[in-house]
């Protein structure tokens, strides 16, 4: 190997860590992230979508009140939009979300980019992802996905089409990055880290509720806000211990570490969502 | 000849097989079967394949007019992105630009009226047969007898307005939201200057959720955060806006005029506030007399100190806004609310907010009778032979629609929608309009082609009102591209408002007998879901896809129910309940325990129980407004549906 060669390694090696911060006091619920989410992602019509334990749907539009605890009026909501968390496991430069460590196909994985795939051309619907998932972020097409007559030509062509049996979830839109990254070779950049994209949540949210980057950049935004006060991660109790204990805790056991970020100044949102 | 051997023969065939067998799986043939039998079984349809571009657009829908962005793979339209992407409507268009169950053609009823029995028929045909009903009731003198039911004030809107106008007829009504509520109870739509102001006080009108144009207020929203512009929500029950403000006045419901009114004693009486606006002498004589806070206090649930500490934050604030209309997309509220909320406005002095109206398009004197006070009241009240609805769906909208559809049943009506809603069902033609993506804009650059034989609602309008004997003069234009440089303004309202003592004399003691009831001891509250709003996100999978199992889930609608009140009248969770009213009852919700309602309150949410609007709306839910009030106000012409009271069984 000469140094040139290592040298072109050295320089395409990927920076990227890609994780999204949700600012929940910007959210007011309105619901195109999860439009534009189906529409982007070709989500699978079926006869009766209103129907929750059977449709397939990435992004979860959670509504969520403190009524458990408080009373009339001194009630608040909160709308939280949940989708793949993108975990990476106790360790980033060796990833082991749970859904990954059992599938039995590599239908799911861990890319150089911190995103988890899923190929459902692989995928043999044992389940096992969707079960080990501790935030229900996956879904399984228990019925044949119908895009019923001229619905079809809305499909999105950079994303293959779902079939029964099989569990999907969201990639934080990473064909857009590869659409994005196409059109950067076409202009002769081959630098993988010099290309930046946006799922199609954040960039159809109307209040910038949403904002997704780089989380090993320490100036992007995402970073920034990842180390916000108000960032908490969804049931996620390990943020709160001191240093050495989480250490001690990561030593014993796998903890999945989300890669989503939430924001509120709101604590019983912060309290709920980490089951305190 | 040798003769062949069986053993060679054998050998021969053996042979043959195995070079076969050898050179197919050389061929690759069975890696092919293979793949072929991994797609068959999973059987994945792949999307067509073409060309990817990106299509510029001007969106006119509302007056925001956003730049759009679509996206194209071929000739498929498979993605819309806008330049703030601010607009709910953008994202869910493609659904309705795409949806199976798009109307091809023209179509002529041939069953009975209701039974969702048509034929296609030309266009010509049909405006032919359409203009004839219209020229001969002309010619008859009896123009009144026209009439028009538009969705908003949008360029098609006015098209028909002028069209209906210019035939003798002033029966031109639009579907109940703020802008028509505060023309019927302000003498013009109240135009807030929310980017300028630094106090909002909102009584019930959720901005937040969709309210006026959600567009702007989703960048308003933004800028008050950053300018620290104070949001206070006066409202019955807990929602987005009231978790968004930075305060909530929880008030019982149906008393967020009362409360405005209170507010407007303490200014007056203790302020030494006063408005310039007519009959504020007598209408602040009964505002003292009628009004003094211990007793607002004692109606509306909020002290009397926190009262006067609102006042005073309005009067305080620079520029400040105070907001009334009940709701987001459907929107309700009666006249005295109306006037007690502007009032407050003109008590604070405040330059936020200027009466407006629109400016139709150019004048057009109508020779009519004087029509109905508002859509409500005209349904109730008058009478007509030839209808024309105009992207609107009053029969499934309107808490009368039951009492409209009798109606059309004996009349003419045409209808222009891309699907077919509960309007269309009672129509004798239906016209297919298009999305806001299809057709040209005003660049005339032709972008998504329009779906089959559907046309622009304006040109459906320019189309019929060029076959009139009596509007075709007032029609200069081809299109409705040249008619649009001249719709959509506004003027000033030179009348200007006037409180009107009338309706406020007898109004406190009408919300006592209302609350006296002992037989309807609970509110019926309509509550919203985004996008769902109230009707017509429903037709479109992946709206349905947003609907959480505490609003419609496997068949059944749920209402809301604190959880005290749940104790009270023996409600369970999950139960299946009946909410009478004094107009019906709808049977079989089911009902969820929470405490984001008031006590006594039944929550139920909008835009469900449709009769027709495709197999996606059909049949999911009830109706609530079926059982909502339908008694008028008298300066609106408009139902109060949000005052209704409902008891459960």
């Amino acid at each position: 190997m000469n140094t040139n060669e290592t040298h072109v390694t050295q320089e395409n090696k990927m920076k990227r860590r890609w994780g999204m911060a949700i600012d929940l006091d910007k959210c007011t619920g309105c619901g195109q992230c999860s439009i534009a989410c189906a529409q982007e992602n070709n989500l699978p019509i079926f006869e009766d979508d209103s129907d929750q334990p059977k449709r397939v749907a990435y992004l979860e539009l959670m509504k969520v009140t403190n009524d458990r605890d408080a009373k009339y009026p001194n009630v608040e909501v909160t709308f939280i939009p949940k989708m793949c968390q993108q975990c990476e496991g106790n360790d980033p430069s060796n990833p082991k979300p749970p859904c990954v460590s059992v599938c039995p196909v590599v239908a799911t994985d861990v890319g150089d980019d911190g995103v988890v795939s899923q190929v459902w051309s692989r995928c043999i619907g044992c389940r096992y992802c969707q079960v080990s998932c501790p935030y229900e972020a996956r879904a399984f097409n228990w019925w044949k996905p119908r895009h019923e007559g001229s619905f079809k030509k809305s499909l999105n062509s950079d994303v293959s089409v779902m079939s029964r049996g099989t569990i999907v979830k969201c990639t934080f839109c990473s064909h857009i990055w590869k659409r994005e990254r196409d059109k950067a070779v076409a202009q002769g950049i081959t630098d993988i880290n010099a290309v930046l994209y946006t799922p199609t949540c954040a960039s159809s949210c109307p209040t910038g509720a949403i904002v997704f980057g780089d989380l090993n950049d320490p100036d992007s935004e995402v970073s920034k806000l990842s180390k916000d006060k108000r960032a908490f991660r969804l049931v996620h109790t390990i943020d709160e211990k001191p240093e050495d204990e989480k250490k001690r805790l990561m030593k014993l056991k796998d903890y999945p570490n989300p890669k989503v970020y939430y924001l509120s100044s709101r604590q019983w949102v912060r309290d709920m969502m980490r089951f305190k | 000849m040798k003769k062949i051997e069986r053993k060679d023969f054998l050998l021969l065939g053996g042979g043959a097989i195995a070079g076969g067998l050898t050179g197919y799986v050389f061929s690759g043939a069975p890696f092919l079967s293979f793949q072929w039998l991994v797609e068959w079984t999973q059987d994945q349809y792949v999307p067509t394949k073409g060309e990817e571009k990106y299509l510029q657009k001007l969106c006119e829908y509302c007056p925001n007019k956003c730049q759009i962005s679509i996206r194209m793979i071929g000739d498929r339209a498979v993605k819309v992105e806008s330049s703030n992407s601010c607009c709910p409507l953008g994202q869910a268009t493609l659904q309705l630009l795409y949806h199976p169950e798009r109307i091809k053609t023209p179509l002529k009823r041939t069953g009975s009226k209701g039974s969702d029995k048509f034929a296609p028929v030309s266009w010509d045909e049909a405006m032919k047969d359409i203009s004839s009903k219209v020229n001969k009731l002309v010619k008859d003198n009896k123009a009144d007898m026209i009439a028009a039911v538009n969705k908003d004030y949008s360029l098609s809107g006015e098209l028909l307005e002028r069209m209906i106008k210019a035939s003798g007829s002033a029966n031109v009504y639009y579907e109940s939201s703020e802008k028509t509520i505060a023309q019927g109870a302000l003498g013009g739509f109240a135009e807030y200057d929310f980017a300028n102001t630094d106090c909002i006080i909102s009584f019930g009108a959720k901005l937040l959720e969709g309210w006026g144009n959600q567009c702007q207020m989703n960048q308003h929203f933004l800028n008050w955060k950053k300018k620290g512009v104070k949001l206070i929500q006066v409202d019955t029950n807990c929602s987005t806006t009231t978790s968004l403000a930075d305060e909530w006045i929880a008030v019982k419901p149906g008393t967020e005029g009362i409360l405005a009114l209170g507010m407007a004693n303490y200014l007056i009486k203790e302020k030494g506030r006063t408005s310039g606006a007519p009959n504020f002498a007598a209408w602040s004589q009964i505002v003292i007399n009628q009004y003094p806070l211990a007793k607002v206090s004692q109606l509306t649930g909020v002290d009397v100190k926190k009262i006067k500490e609102l006042a005073d934050t309005l009067i305080q604030a620079r520029n400040p806004i105070v907001v009334a209309g009940k709701g987001s997309k459907g929107v309700s509220s009666s006249s005295v609310e109306m006037q007690a909320v502007y009032g407050l406005n003109t008590l604070a002095r405040t330059g936020a907010v200027a009466l407006k109206a629109p400016a139709g398009m150019g004048a057009i004197a109508t020779t009519g009778k004087a029509p109905a006070a508002g859509l409500d009241d005209f349904i109730k009240n008058r009478d007509f032979e030839v209808m024309f609805v105009n992207e609107a769906d009053p029969v499934y909208k309107s808490v009368l629609g039951k009492n409209l559809a009798e109606k059309m049943e004996k009349a003419f009506v045409v209808s222009i929608t891309p699907l077919i809603n509960d309007t269309a069902l009672y129509s004798d033609y239906v016209l297919p309009s298009i999305s806001v993506l299809e057709g040209p804009d005003s660049n005339n650059a032709e972008i998504v082609k329009p779906y089959k034989q559907s046309k622009h609602a304006g040109d459906i309008i320019i189309g019929v009102a060029k076959l009139l004997e009596k509007a075709a003069v007032s029609f200069q234009w081809n299109s409705c591209l040249e008619a649009m440089p001249g719709a959509g303004q506004t003027k000033n309202v030179t009348a200007g408002f006037a409180f009107n003592a009338e309706i406020l004399k007898n109004y406190l003691n009408e919300y006592d007998k209302l609350m006296g009831s002992t037989e309807f001891p609970m509110a019926l509250l309509p509550v919203e879901l985004p996008y769902v709003g109230d009707g017509d996100g429903l037709a479109f999978p992946y709206v349905l896809k947003t609907i959480d199992r505490h609003t419609y889930s496997q068949g059944k609608l749920w209402v809301l129910i604190n959880r005290e009140s749940a104790d009270k009248y023996g409600v369970s969770e999950g139960e299946s309940l009946d909410i009478i009213s004094e107009r019906g009852e709808i049977g079989s919700v089911k009902a969820h325990l929470s405490d984001i309602v008031a006590p006594d309150v039944v929550g139920i949410p909008l835009g469900f129980g449709h009769l027709a609007y495709t197999k996606y709306a059909e049949d999911k839910g009830v109706n609530a407004k079926e059982i909502m009030s339908d008694k008028l106000d008298p300066l609106s012409g408009s139902a109060n549906w949000w005052a209704t009271r409902v008891k459960i069984s």
